[in-house]
């Protein structure tokens, strides 16, 4: 076991923490259960795909516009879908969103076929030294990436008016719709924030690895698992629990080989719903 | 005709036991061509009432369906191949594999609350047929071939497969009509409450989750029997769950019919229909799958039943008296969807 095992695991959490924090986001502030998730982060691999392999631009840039696109698909989904699902049975939300999850594969291969893609691009397979270490330059800049929306993140929900409005509705909805806040739209664009995240994650994705229509449910899980891991609420935890998962799987991958990377997150995620799912999921405010 | 208390109370049992027989004896007349189609049918029906047990009486919705499927497929294909049991033996050793899955589980996944234990479950589904295409002894991902001339087919395997179908409705009969599957309900609309009330509400779960995997797990091994080749792309696809939470929700879970329908909806108006076009089944089953539950989430069958009551009923305002089809109207209570209940 090398030092590099280490940094590629934790470089590679990073892009978990990504895609787990959009989970966490929508879980912590609207109680909803996002099966179609890894569809967000997978169609924003595809939408920059249109710019990085047709138009050949360089997917750092296209990353914004992915993020938006996929912002502006996701608002109108929970404004006038999810939202008054919410208020009906209990299981509605979740049963919608494994409809959508089906809905988004099926027009994925649709549009893009079932061969897996990828987003080239100069650093997506060149190598870099780090304090000695080598490790992928696509991942250092997904690591860098996600510091920097996990920030965001943090800053928009704790230092702004609509984050506070954010808190409010996550915290009590009824009271906060009392106080004037329009929860449904404080909804919808919680949503739509965490679509964006996800596009985000899913350019990344697309640069470090290929993907093809049916690669949103691993992802989905390894967002639930960084979610069980860190707790709802808190930024930094996602952040840390990505990590952890990124290290967990590039060692078990180093011990066992390579078939072994998803087994080893997904009883690592139920192990821990085993242990503590009560405290690790103790619904607390965002942010 | 109004039915004394004890026809009442045992009418669906029996339409049940002939409604058994007349397949099962149809298992001698039918072609090939229908036979399969019956075994493919009665399997997603087994399933799809499994899950109606588990979720539509006891509250938890599984995603995890396809993860008995293939370990009920896989426990009596493996037997077959490696140990050249006989194929009784493989089959009973089926519904014990799921079962034993369902325990060791059970300790996790019955503390998950509502969402969570859908998210365990998912995730139980895809780890096991990530293990699967890593265990070198099951195949792999390549899978394993059962040996053909050691398993059971054509008539005798649709008439397994009916037997198994009528094992799934007699248990959700059970669960509707008993005081078990009322206790169940209780929790499932407000747990705490009916732990107040003295409901053991593990051990009712775990009573809604053993059987429900038993009989997944055996509607497995019909599969794997039918199938003849099966792999973890097959048996362990996701798209097992997705069936069974489809075509009961689409039926009406909660109902001990609507899977039925839902089964027959689905199967004839969707995957057989568009056997040559997947994408455009998968398009439809979603957007299906989002408009139940976004404008009928009670599923087809009590809407059906609502229509039928309100064709039959008197009508308000015509003045006349209550035709003889509306009395079974008459005898339900109040406030309530008289023929759903009764029915249902």
């Amino acid at each position: 076991m090398s030092l590099d095992v280490l940094a590629a695991g934790i470089l590679a959490g990073g892009l978990y923490a990504l895609i787990g924090l959009g989970i966490s986001l929508v879980f912590g502030v609207l109680g909803l259960m996002n099966l179609a998730h890894g569809e967000l982060v997978i169609g924003g691999a595809y939408l920059a795909s249109l710019l990085v392999v047709d138009a050949g631009w360089d997917p750092l840039a296209a990353l914004p516009l992915a993020m938006a696109a996929m912002a502006l698909i996701a608002y109108p989904l929970q404004r006038y879908l999810l939202t008054p699902l919410l208020r009906g049975s209990k299981s509605a939300p979740l049963v919608a969103t494994f409809g959508l999850s089906l809905l988004a594969q099926a027009l994925f291969q649709a549009a893009f076929g079932t061969h897996p893609k990828a987003l080239p691009a100069s650093y997506a397979d060149t190598g870099l030294s780090v304090l000695g270490m080598r490790v992928q330059t696509v991942y250092v800049i997904a690591f860098g990436l996600t510091i920097v929306l996990c920030a965001a993140t943090h800053l928009v929900l704790t230092r702004t008016r609509a984050g506070s409005a954010v808190r409010a509705a996550s915290a009590d909805p009824d009271t906060a719709a009392v106080l004037g806040i329009d929860v449904n739209r404080v909804y919808a664009m919680t949503f739509a924030g965490a679509a964006a995240l996800a596009a985000a994650g899913g350019v990344l994705t697309g640069v470090a690895q290929s993907f093809t229509p049916n690669s949103g449910l691993p992802l989905l899980l390894t967002g639930f698992a960084v979610m069980a891991l860190a707790g709802i609420g808190s930024v930094g935890g996602v952040l840390m629990a990505g990590v952890a998962l990124g290290v967990l799987q590039s060692v078990s991958v180093g011990l066992f080989g390579g078939g072994w990377r998803d087994v080893v997150v997904y009883l690592a995620f139920f192990l821990v719903l085993a242990v503590r799912p009560q405290g690790l999921f103790r619904k607390a405010h965002a942010g | 005709m109004t039915l004394t208390p004890t026809l009442r109370r045992w009418w669906p049992a029996a339409a049940l036991l002939l409604a058994t027989t007349v397949c099962f004896a149809l298992g001698g007349v039918l072609d090939n061509g229908t036979l399969d189609l019956g075994v493919t049918l009665l399997c997603y029906l087994a399933i799809a009432q499994a899950w109606n047990i588990l979720a539509g009486f006891g509250g938890l919705v599984s995603l995890g369906s396809a993860a008995f499927v293939a370990t009920g497929g896989y426990a009596a294909a493996l037997l077959l191949v490696h140990t050249g049991l006989s194929w009784p033996l493989a089959v009973a050793a089926a519904p014990v594999a799921a079962m034993l899955l369902a325990l060791l589980l059970s300790a996790a996944l019955l503390r998950l609350r509502g969402d969570y234990f859908s998210i365990g479950t998912l995730a139980i589904a895809i780890a096991l047929q990530a293990l699967i295409r890593n265990w070198d002894w099951a195949g792999g991902a390549s899978g394993v071939t059962l040996p053909v001339d050691a398993v059971p087919s054509g008539g005798n395997l649709y008439q397994i497969a009916v037997l198994v179908a009528a094992l799934a409705m007699a248990l959700t009969l059970y669960a509707r009509h008993s005081a078990f599957g009322l206790r169940l309900a209780a929790i499932r609309d407000n747990e705490p409450a009916a732990a107040g009330l003295g409901v053991a509400v593990r051990r009712h779960q775990l009573a809604a989750l053993l059987p429900a995997g038993a009989i997944t797990g055996l509607a497995g091994a019909v599969i794997a029997f039918q199938f003849v080749v099966i792999s973890p792309d097959s048996v362990a696809s996701v798209s097992w769950s997705l069936n069974a939470v489809l075509m009961a929700v689409v039926g009406g879970m909660g109902t001990v019919l609507g899977p039925l329908l839902g089964v027959a909806v689905v199967y004839y108006g969707l995957t057989r229909e568009l056997q040559s076009q997947q994408t455009l089944s998968l398009v439809i089953e979603g957007i299906l799958l989002i408009a139940i539950v976004r404008f009928a989430p009670q599923g087809v069958w009590p809407l059906l039943c609502r229509a039928t009551r309100r064709l039959l009923g008197p009508r308000p305002g015509s003045g006349r008296p209550a035709a003889d089809s509306g009395k079974e109207t008459e005898t339900a209570p109040p406030g309530t969807e008289p023929l759903a209940v009764d029915l249902a």
